[in-house]
């Protein structure tokens, strides 16, 4: 690899400041930022005080949030009269969603050891699913292992994983990136990619060039106000 | 040395059989005898030929024809020129009206002709139908380019009513639209017919042509650049491929507009569009227009020798992948013909793929040479007709081929490594036999193969890897980078490379939410949103009250990163400290201040300032506290400029009615006394927007304003009572602040004085205020304060500023307002220790200078972080 690219700081400057970047520009990023992070309150009032229009109904950042905080405590069946309330195609649409939250009923039943709910369950709405796909199956068949196992410390970590928190967590943002796809959003905040990116390109150009960083949260707690 | 014959079965172009071969009229002139460097190509370089059509609809590939003959249209040129479709010589069958002409300079010694005259006796449209006889005459690019330079007007005039434009300028391919880095990425600059050129290129302005369309007139002439004839297929070539090309012909609604002021400092990349005259064998011949390259010397001896050529520019690697396509206009015998790339210094006795840094294809055995003599099979053969892609993929150093259209194997399928890595390398064509000859598309047509989904689909790829990078908030802390493993993941791998390893959960990785919501925050601090920050912290909070009570969410704690970098905003949840509430206090003034100056409220702004930030004027000798009063100055101009169209108004009204309006214009004068009562200001004051000018919005609030100043002129006796220039700054403002005050009282008495004293003492106290301006200021001798000084003062040159347009309405509008607002937030903040820009605009920056560096050091992916799409639109 050739030497180090050296740049002065004051051509940095510039190039800093070329950027083409306009408030309105950042503003729509803080906008996305707090739609898809589901700050419906924030959004409202950052609409007021910017100017800017919010780019879905900020009412389904709250049906949103509300279907992902049942998932999260593990109210199934909740979350899934919230979708259709919703859009009722998000779940028509996507079969493997659908399946995903019905399994992860399945899984709620055996946690809270309503065996035999469970097994009925299984039989009449599950397994007719996974004679359709053997994806399904597949996942059915380790979901019901979750009974053989029950309180088994030996039990493989394939499984018991169904069980964990990460679990309600995988099925919660399933659904809601398919909420937010059914609104033409993405599933994904922007600023989020933007740090990516930022993360990336320092240090690609870390290795070909020496340029200021940007240190960036040195510049944080400066603004940590706490306004009430 | 002739092919013709042959090579009119592939390139369908009528001819006139009565014309002579060039070869045995033309005095050839040492070929090379142009410029002993070959790269160094100037503007005027005569074979750039001008582009300054608005049109392509009628390509042609040869340089316009000035004649200095008696008045004629340039569709006339082409008469002098069309050829007739001639049996033996197949026509272009799809579209028989189109067709081509073959323009000519056409010296012709026994005839003077004025390019600038040209007979009306043909139209435009006319010039599209065949003529019934033609003639083709040689002359040499540099003289037509030349004669184009002399007279501009002349060729503009006709260019735009429906001349073939000329070949050799094209816009940027549409597939390079997907480079992040577009806009440093040019075709060669359209030449623009100036003068320089003409005396550039004195001796090659001999341009004489017949006055009449005459069969057989041929001239020899005197250029390096002789193979004019060759030109003639393209322009058939070129309307064939309009009808069988799916996608549509870059739009050539304007010439390539280089954008040259976006970049002044960053360089910009020139694209190859064409073969280098000056960089090639010399057994091969450059078509005028550049494109075409035919073996014309004795046969290449043994096993290694060969003819290439180089494009002349290299492939920008910020093009991230580069694609050229090459018609074999006609294979020869043999075929050894090479398509690919070589370094700039790669011998040109040999073909690409032979020698080390140069990589070919070629058409006898399909094979592919990475950079010596032991090639590899690798695709079909190709013959006469055929049109080979030859793409590089600079993010990952590897090339592909395509076949009339087709990707040669899997669209995944790569051929060669490290292509261009560490040197700059050219699109090469290699041929050895006689007879041989290729045809380049630079993007001077549309593309066989459907090049802008390849491109979409690899740039995707490489934008997924990008994106499974983790947030290294180390690096971004000023650290060091880990990034070793994300060079591997990123880098030079294909495309199919897996990414599971390190993409990121983002819905389990609640560790990286917390300084994601410190971002925003400071970024709604920053600039005032206070409502919505108090209800982004209540939310944050909440969130992490539910973790707490220990419901299954993804939330961290709100600001409890194990940095001690957040440890300041921790203690909001017990208790504010008394630092915190400072902050708060400094928020609402700023924005409250801020929000003056957008308003048109000076003096509050400076007042203010002036109390609580009194380190922003000390700063830089009290720039920003200049600036200020030069807009309070501006301001006054206003008001004076408002009353005068009151007067002019009033005068159509009776008096009764003109005093009722005053009266009314007093009210809103008090809107900027309560300034200093936070709790209240708090949940009134809206958010600064600064730099958002937005008329609409603002107008509506800041035209009373200005109004109701207007009207309390009685402040001008006041100013002018103490009109002492030496007085301090500050007393200044006092007076005027105090006088402003009081104006709601004295506006009863105002009322009863005229309109047009009203404009009268407005004026007055405008330009006292200005004397007083401009003594204070004198002996300031920054270049900055004088032409600022200077610009306010333009200002008043004009009864109404903001209609005045260009800078005088610049100065005066809202949006200067909106300027100087920002500056004085950045001014405030830069006293209180805090950055100029919000973290998260710094990060957006940053992130953006970093992809141009990386694109300019040759860095390939970087070509595919293409940040206004992905972040802005939509």
């Amino acid at each position: 690899m050739p030497p180090k690219t050296q740049i002065r700081k004051d051509e940095w400057e510039k190039r800093l400041h070329d950027v083409d970047l306009s408030k309105q520009d950042l503003n729509q990023l803080v906008m996305d930022y707090l739609v898809i992070e589901g700050f419906k309150t924030s959004a409202e009032e950052f609409s007021k005080e910017a100017g800017l229009n919010a780019p879905v109904d900020l009412e389904s950042i709250e049906s949103r949030m509300t279907i992902r905080e049942a998932l999260q405590r593990g109210d199934v069946g909740e979350a899934i009269t919230r979708v259709n309330d919703l859009n009722p195609e998000i779940l028509d649409t996507n079969r493997g969603l659908y399946f995903q939250l019905q399994q992860q009923k399945l899984i709620e039943f055996i946690r809270q050891g309503r065996i035999a709910e469970a097994l009925e369950f299984a039989q009449e709405e599950l397994a007719p699913r996974g004679e359709e796909n053997p994806e399904y199956l597949a996942e059915l068949e380790k979901t019901m292992a979750l009974l053989a196992f029950e309180s088994s410390p030996s039990a493989p970590a394939a499984i018991t994983d169904l069980l964990s928190p990460a679990q309600r967590m995988k099925t919660a943002s399933a659904v809601n990136a398919a909420i937010l796809e059914s609104l033409s959003q993405g599933k994904e905040a922007k600023l989020v990619g933007l740090l990516k990116l930022l993360s990336w390109g320092e240090s690609m150009l870390d290795e070909r060039a020496h340029f200021p960083k940007v240190r960036l949260i040195s510049l944080l707690p400066l603004f940590a106000h706490r306004v009430n | 040395m002739s092919n013709r014959p042959a090579r009119s079965s592939s390139i369908p172009i009528p001819g006139n059989p009565r014309i002579p071969r060039i070869e045995d009229v033309l005095v050839l002139p040492p070929i090379l005898a142009h410029s002993p460097n070959p790269r160094s190509r100037t503007a005027g370089f005569p074979r750039s030929h001008i582009n300054n059509s608005p049109e392509r609809a009628f390509p042609s590939s040869s340089p316009r024809t000035i004649s200095t003959a008696p008045p004629r249209a340039i569709s006339g040129s082409y008469s002098l020129v069309a050829s007739r479709p001639t049996p033996g010589l197949p026509t272009n069958q799809s579209q028989p009206v189109f067709e081509p002409r073959i323009i000519r300079a056409t010296p012709s010694p026994s005839r003077a002709s004025d390019p600038a005259c040209f007979p009306a006796s043909t139209s435009p449209t006319a010039s599209r139908t065949r003529r019934p006889s033609a003639t083709r005459h040689a002359s040499g690019a540099h003289s037509a380019v030349a004669a184009t330079g002399v007279r501009p007007s002349a060729l503009s005039a006709q260019i735009q009513s429906g001349a073939p434009p000329q070949p050799q300028a094209f816009p940027r391919p549409a597939y390079l639209d997907q480079s992040a880095l577009r806009d440093l990425l040019i075709t060669e600059p359209p030449v623009s017919a100036t003068a320089p050129r003409h005396s550039e290129q004195p001796s090659r302005i001999s341009i004489t042509s017949p006055p009449h369309p005459a069969p057989h007139v041929l001239s020899g002439f005197l250029t390096s650049h002789p193979y004019i004839r060759q030109s003639s297929p393209s322009v058939d070539d070129y309307s064939d491929r309009e009808d069988t090309t799916s996608p549509p012909p870059p739009s050539i609604a304007a010439p390539p507009v280089v954008p040259m002021t976006a970049f002044m400092s960053q360089p910009v990349f020139r694209l190859p569009t064409k073969w280098n005259e000056m960089d090639r064998h010399p057994s091969l011949q450059v078509s005028p227009d550049g494109r075409d390259l035919t073996f014309c010397g004795p046969p290449c001896a043994g096993d290694k020798e060969a003819a290439a050529a180089r494009a002349n520019y290299p492939v920008p690697p910020c093009c991230g992948i580069y694609y050229y396509e090459v018609e074999i206009l006609q294979k020869g015998n043999k075929g050894h013909i090479s398509i690919g790339y070589s370094a700039g210094d790669v011998r040109t006795t040999r073909l690409p793929g032979w020698e080390r840094h140069s990589w070919g294809y070629h058409a006898d055995d399909g094979w592919s040479f990475p950079g010596h003599k032991d090639g590899n099979p690798y695709g079909p053969t190709f013959d006469t007709g055929d049109i080979i892609g030859c793409g590089v993929d600079f993010s990952q150093h590897r090339a592909f081929y395509t076949k009339n259209g087709n990707f040669l194997g899997a669209l995944t399928r790569m051929v060669f490594d490290n292509v261009g890595k560490g040197h700059e390398i050219y699109p090469a064509i290699g041929l050895r036999h006689t007879n041989e000859a290729i045809r380049v598309n630079f993007g001077h047509a549309p593309y066989k193969f459907a090049i802008e989904d390849h491109v979409l689909s690899q740039r995707n790829s490489v934008w997924g890897k990008i994106q499974a990078t983790k947030i290294d908030w180390e690096l971004l802390r000023g650290g060091s980078s880990r990034s070793s493993e994300v060079e591997e993941n990123t880098g030079s791998t294909g495309a199919t490379a897996g990414t599971a390893s390190v993409v990121e959960d983002n819905e389990t990785n609640a560790e990286d939410k917390s300084p994601m919501r410190e971002l925003v925050l400071s970024y709604l601090a920053h600039h005032g949103y206070v409502k919505t920050v108090k209800a982004f912290q209540a939310q944050c909070e909440g969130r992490a009250t539910a973790r707490e009570d220990g419901m299954e969410t993804d939330e961290a704690p709100f600001a409890s990163s194990s940095s001690t970098m957040y440890a300041s905003a921790q203690s909001s949840q017990t208790g504010r400290g008394f630092e915190e509430m400072n902050q708060d206090l400094d928020l609402i003034r700023r924005v409250e201040i801020v929000n003056a100056v957008t308003e048109g409220d000076i003096d509050t702004a400076i007042t203010q300032t002036q109390i609580y930030f009194p380190d922003v004027f000390k700063h830089e000798e009290g720039l920003v506290l200049f600036k200020l009063k030069c807009r309070k100055f501006v301001e006054l101009i206003l008001e004076a400029s408002e009353a005068l169209k009151r007067v002019k108004a009033e005068e159509k009204q009776n008096q009764g009615q003109a005093q009722s309006q005053r009266g009314r214009r007093d009210t809103g004068k008090e809107r900027y006394v309560a300034t200093e009562v936070p709790g209240d200001a708090l949940d009134g004051s809206g958010a600064m927007d600064v730099d958002d000018p937005s008329p609409e919005a603002r107008t509506p609030v800041s035209e009373p304003a200005t109004l109701s100043s207007a009207s309390s002129s009685t402040t001008y006796p006041e100013v002018v009572a103490d009109p002492d220039p030496t007085i301090p700054s500050n007393n200044n403002i006092l007076i005027t602040r105090t006088s402003s005050s009081s104006s709601s009282t004295s506006s009863t008495n105002t009322a009863t004085v005229s309109a047009s004293t009203i404009a009268k003492n407005a004026l007055q106290s405008a330009l006292t205020y200005g004397q007083i301006l401009e003594a204070d200021y004198k002996s300031d001798i920054r270049p900055e304060v004088k032409s600022h000084l200077k610009r306010t003062f333009g200002v008043v040159a004009f009864s109404d500023p903001l209609a005045a347009g260009g800078e005088v309405a610049e100065m005066a509008g809202q949006e200067a307002r909106m300027r100087l607002a920002t500056e004085l937030n950045q001014a405030i903040l830069e006293s209180l220790g805090k950055p100029r820009y919000p973290a998260l605009e710094m990060a957006y920056r940053q992130a953006s200078a970093c992809i141009v560096q990386l694109g300019l050091l040759s860095y390939g992916p970087a070509a595919f972080a293409d940040m206004s799409k992905e972040f802005l639109d939509g």
